[in-house]
């Protein structure tokens, strides 16, 4: 009702900074983002290049900020950015990109391309141009407080069925706790079973924890949409329950983009640093490991591969911890060729898995085709990840192939074979 | 003298493997295909010698020095003596009337036919009076010789472009062949003097394939003169280095660094001396330590100084203080100006809500 084109250059130009300047000014237009980009490797269309996907960008940073791009504008030989481009770049900035950061990784001179993408989608939101799937996501979880619209109720049944089935206390509201635990609706609705292996862990090491009946959602889709404003109004609801229940630690569940949005944007942000730690669980999970107090009794004993998510090893930092897990439960664990920081994306991160057009979804489904080799190619049935996003897009996306391929949550696989 | 080539090779001290050698060496320097060395060596063996009339003008003999004299006994003076060569003043034992009747006799018996090889620029100056043989001036009897050649040589830079004789402010007028033959074909073999081997090549491929190689632009044979002396240069890696010798005696230049500097013409000369070498592959001028004088380019003496650089850069220091201080400037206005606008933009931002998202 208020999105416009003026909103959207606007918001472009306070966004632009000596970052961008130099990125746009050091591009040697080599080509080698394209060949990072699973979207560009799995349809072989340029458009789908990288650094191609911020051209809306480029030419108001042009336009607005250099002395040749001004006298180019003035004197029509550069066109403004129009509404019906940026409406034609909705697909590249959202529907391909799932800021996965490859690209940022490949590039020879150093740009941090996916550092752009989430600046463009600043001016992509205020100028009402992003897909109505993630703007409902972001909408839930502002009104309601999730990107499924699910409410405490929810999460209350969850921890009663998992207190059942562990007969451990699980704590609400418990101010004082070593750890305050976040889960991302992904988890609470497919995947409960999560909240019981935590419950678990945490009662075998000794540590305490609490959830908070005002901030139990992780995610946070106003880092997807690109809204700042949006973003901080939601990271803002986990810092006031974790600085007001004093937690030492904030544990950010599997969820990729979660662990993204607490970790590292969200200091940003709210513009100061946090007064607690926060978290990733498998970090917590290695910490525990190397303490020797996680011990499993017995292992997994088929072949498996690892999915490394993009939000939490390649740009998350979350490096070395995955595969001591893996290694310690599974029997059969084969590396991949491309993985860790090189991993390929499931297809779906950065808000991509909220659209839901037809076109959207034959994309990713063709973006998976790198993963399926990935599968094909180690010859596994089983492929563990931990991040909730990647596994619900890769289950898609083998139910579309009709593969025969399960997928497990690290963390569950661990509590399944811890010793009791 | 009657006979073969390769029987008068034979005679000579030539064996037949000496023979297939050379034209190999000359097929392969002339770009040709390897079977083109044994075509050749079978055409010029057996071929009946053409008839050659090579009229000197307003020369040096520099160019029949070259020829003959390079290092003699070469393959290239014996095949060179061994084509019929009906007239050559400098050559020929003949003198006077016997050396004309000569001359006569060939272009009658041969009109047509014959090989026409030209030193020396033609003085147009006072009716071509500047230089006449036999009481005819240059320019008639180039043109007279021309109208029964088959195809004309125009062998060093004289012939080719006026060379020396041309110089400014040239007193006789001088041109070259091509300024005055249009209808005859002419391979210009420029070079002050040319190298010997070129005259050799453009013969051998003459009577291998009876026509004249491909030529470039400016008539000469592109196999030779297709790239510069600077492009197959030994020290061109330190001028890629940019490593020069200041002076003659310098460190650079007893290292034998780069000579551009020095004012090499190398760059812009195309000929083949620094593949080829000169007196039998000894040595050739930058490998004794002078810059090109661009010898085979039209008017090279009238090009400035041999020892001036085709250019130089301009004093980097003090270039540099002026952009750096204009380019500080330009930097910070443009910094400022963008610091000022992105602050402005930052001041009017206004909080976005859900109702922003939507259109």
């Amino acid at each position: 009702m208020s999105a416009s084109l003026e909103k959207g250059i606007h918001a472009l130009k306070e966004v632009i900074d000596a970052p961008i300047a130099s990125y746009f000014n050091s591009c040697v237009h080599c080509g080698l983002c394209a060949e990072a980009c699973l979207f560009y490797l799995e349809t072989g269309d340029p458009k789908y290049t990288p650094i191609h996907k911020l051209e809306p960008l480029r030419r108001v940073y042009e336009q607005e900020y250099t002395l040749l791009g001004r006298l180019k504008k003035w004197t029509g030989l550069s066109k403004p950015v129009t509404d019906d481009e940026l409406d034609q770049w909705q697909e590249l900035v959202y529907d391909s990109c799932t800021m996965c950061g490859r690209c940022s990784l490949v590039c020879p001179v150093g740009n941090d391309i996916v550092y752009m993408v989430r600046k463009l989608r600043e001016g992509m939101a205020v100028s009402g141009h992003v897909p109505d799937g993630i703007k409902g996501a972001a909408k839930r979880t502002v009104e309601i407080g999730g990107p499924m619209g699910l409410k405490w109720p929810a999460v209350a049944n969850v921890i009663k069925k998992a207190e059942e089935a562990t007969g451990l206390t699980i704590p609400v509201d418990q101010a004082g706790a070593d750890y305050l635990v976040l889960l991302s609706s992904m988890e609470i609705v497919n995947f409960p079973e999560y909240l019981e292996a935590l419950a678990k862990i945490f009662n075998k090491a000794g540590i305490t924890f609490t959830l908070a009946s005002d901030a139990f959602e992780a995610t946070n889709a106003g880092i997807q949409i690109g809204n700042s404003d949006l973003a901080r109004v939601i990271v803002s609801r986990i810092v006031d329950a974790a600085e007001r229940l004093k937690v030492n630690n904030v544990l950010s569940p599997e969820c990729g983009h979660a662990y993204m949005a607490v970790r590292w944007e969200g200091p940003n942000l709210i513009g100061r640093p946090y007064s607690f730690k926060v978290v990733h669980v498998l970090e917590l999970l290695d910490e525990l490991r190397q303490k020797g107090v996680l011990k499993v009794k017995d292992k997994f004993k088929e072949k498996l591969i690892l999915h490394d998510p993009c939000q939490i090893v390649r740009r998350g930092g979350v490096l070395n911890a995955p595969e001591p897990l893996v290694q310690m439960v599974a029997e059969n664990y084969i590396p991949v060729a491309d993985k860790q920081m090189w991993n390929w994306c499931c297809g779906g991160g950065g808000g991509a898995s909220a659209i839901h057009t037809e076109e959207a979804e034959a994309l990713r489904a063709k973006a998976f085709g790198i993963k399926k080799r990935q599968i094909e190619d180690a010859g596994v049935k089983t492929m563990v990840t931990f991040c909730a996003n990647c596994r619900i897009v890769m289950e898609e996306a083998i139910d579309h192939y009709e593969m025969d391929t399960q997928l497990l949550g690290l963390t569950e696989l661990l509590a399944e074979h811890l010793e009791d | 003298m009657q006979g073969s080539l390769i029987d008068s090779l034979a005679r000579q001290g030539i064996t037949r493997r000496a023979f297939l050698k050379y034209c190999a060496m000359l097929a392969s320097m002339m770009a040709l295909p390897p079977s083109a060395g044994r075509a050749m060596a079978e055409a010029m063996a057996t071929a009946r010698r053409p008839s050659v009339i090579w009229l000197p003008f307003q020369e040096c003999t520099g160019c029949t020095e070259s020829i003959t004299r390079s290092h003699s006994p070469s393959i290239e003076g014996m095949i060179f003596d061994l084509i019929s060569l009906d007239y050559q003043e400098t050559l020929m034992a003949a003198a006077g009337h016997q050396a004309e009747e000569a001359l006569h006799a060939t272009m009658k018996s041969n009109h047509g036919k014959y090989l026409l090889i030209v030193d020396g620029s033609i003085p147009l100056g006072m009716n071509g009076a500047y230089s006449c043989i036999a009481g005819r001036s240059n320019v008639d009897l180039l043109k007279e010789t021309a109208s029964g050649a088959a195809a004309i040589v125009a062998m060093g830079s004289c012939a080719s472009y006026g060379g020396i004789p041309k110089a400014n402010p040239n007193p006789t007028g001088a041109v070259s062949v091509s300024d005055l033959v249009k209808d005859k074909p002419i391979v210009n073999i420029p070079g002050c003097p040319p190298i010997p081997v070129v005259m050799t090549g453009v013969l051998a491929h003459y009577l291998t394939f009876g026509a004249l190689p491909e030529l470039d632009a400016k008539g000469r044979p592109k196999a030779f003169f297709g790239e510069t002396i600077h492009d197959r240069c030994y020290r061109r890696p330190f001028y890629d280095q940019g490593k020069f010798a200041k002076t003659f005696d310098d460190e650079g230049a007893r290292r034998g660094w780069c000579l551009f500097e020095l004012g090499c013409k190398g760059p812009v000369t195309y000929n083949a001396c620094a593949t080829v070498k000169w007196n039998g592959g000894t040595s050739w001028p930058v490998e004794s330590g002078h810059g090109c004088l661009g010898c085979s380019e039209p008017d090279f003496w009238d090009g400035g100084s041999f020892y001036k650089a085709l250019s130089m850069p301009a004093d980097p220091l003090k270039l540099g203080g002026a952009a750096a201080v204009a380019g500080a400037a330009a930097g910070v206005a443009v910094s400022v100006a963008n610091r000022v606008k992105k602050g402005a933009a930052k001041a009017s931002h206004e909080k976005a809500t859900l109702a922003d998202l939507e259109k």
